[in-house]
Parts: structure tokens; C-alpha cells; sequence
């Protein structure tokens, strides 16, 4: 793969990185959650 | 894609993605979170700023860093690295205020034509139904959705 490539390339080289284990099984961003559960509460969700 | 975007790490579930903003006002680091939320193979899409000296984390600051459509076509990119990991899940954002929808408004529109090679691409309106979405319309949310789960990009 040419550096071309990868500038063109829907998802970017990633890398693993071990210090994000330290969220696991936490919610970052709680209100958010809270907000988008309620939101699709009584929504009739798309039919795809 | 269209646009730069930063690269980014993530950890091996592929539901925390990490990346730094650089711009005017120096480096910025950045958390998404991919969250399942109370209907099955949904996702709620999270994302702020991640201050390593406090630990905190915020999505409602207004950074100003000067590159708000680089850091806008990364946050699309992790959904490409997210849903390559859970092809089955339907991803939802919203902003935390109505700025922040705006912004991720912008963040879809100016990735549409792309993404919609991929994903169906969906906006809550306000009287809570989801149509096509359509760029210039006001919604509440997003929700994207993989076309093909059988994909590899």
C-alpha cells in the first residue's frame, strides 16, 4: 500500500493503544447517553 | 477521503478511539465513545475533549482549535473503523447542545457523499421521525447506518 493509498483509505493506519483499556466498562459521556436513550424512547425507528 | 483527518488508536473492542487536535491553541486530545444504548445494536456516539492531567472529559467545550472540519472528518472515519468491528450496529449522535448538533450536521453533510457510498445516513426530525437525511434540514440527531455488513474497507 502506497502513502497515496492510505491518505485515500476510508479508516486511517490504527494504532492499538493499551492506555485506553482504562476506560473500559465506563461510560465517557453519561448525559449524552441519557439524552440519545431518551430521545429514541417513542421514535419509530427506520426500517432498513 | 474528501477531507484530512488525524489518525487516531483504539483499543482492542474498537469502542474507544483517541486523537489529537492540533491547531492554534496547541494540542487537544479527543475521546470517542461508542456506547450500546437500550435498543439492541444501537450505538450512541460520544465524543469530547480529554484533559490526561485532570482526566476530565467534556463534550460540551467549544475548543476553537481551527480545524473543526479535520477533526469532524475523523470522528466520520472512526465510524468506518467501528462498524468494520460491528457491521450489524446502527450508530446515533447527537450534540450535547443545539451548537454541537450544528456542528455535527456539518460533520455529515460535508462527508455525505462519501458516506452514503457506504452507510444510510438518517436525521431525526422534530416531531421524532427519521427521514433520508437531507442537508440543510434542522434534526435533532443522526443515525447511520452500514449498508453492506459483509464489507471489508
Amino acid at each position: 500500500m502506497t502513502i497515496k493509498d492510505i491518505n485515500k483509505a476510508k479508516i486511517p493506519v490504527i494504532r492499538i493503544n493499551n492506555k485506553l483499556d482504562k476506560f473500559k466498562n465506563t461510560v465517557l459521556f453519561p448525559k449524552k447517553l441519557a439524552m440519545a436513550n431518551k430521545m429514541l424512547e417513542n421514535v419509530e425507528l427506520p426500517k432498513i | 477521503m474528501k477531507y484530512s483527518r488525524y489518525n487516531y488508536s483504539t483499543e482492542k473492542e474498537s469502542t474507544i478511539f483517541e486523537f489529537t487536535s492540533i491547531g492554534n491553541k496547541g494540542h487537544v486530545k479527543k475521546l470517542v465513545q461508542y456506547t450500546e444504548m437500550n435498543i439492541e445494536q444501537y450505538y450512541n456516539l460520544g465524543f469530547g475533549d480529554y484533559n490526561e492531567e485532570s482526566g476530565e472529559i467534556d463534550d460540551e467545550i467549544i475548543t476553537n482549535n481551527g480545524d473543526s472540519l479535520k477533526i469532524l472528518a475523523t470522528v466520520v472515519s472512526t465510524i468506518y473503523a467501528f462498524t468494520a468491528k460491528y457491521p450489524k450496529a446502527y450508530v446515533y449522535a447527537t450534540g450535547s447542545n443545539d451548537v454541537r448538533t450544528r456542528l455535527y450536521r456539518m460533520g455529515i453533510t460535508i462527508n455525505l457523499e462519501e458516506l452514503k457510498d457506504d452507510f444510510y445516513v438518517y436525521g431525526l426530525k422534530i416531531n421524532n421521525s427519521f427521514e433520508a437525511f437531507i442537508p440543510g434540514e434542522d434534526y435533532l440527531g443522526f443515525l447511520v447506518k452500514r449498508k453492506n455488513e459483509k464489507i471489508e474497507i
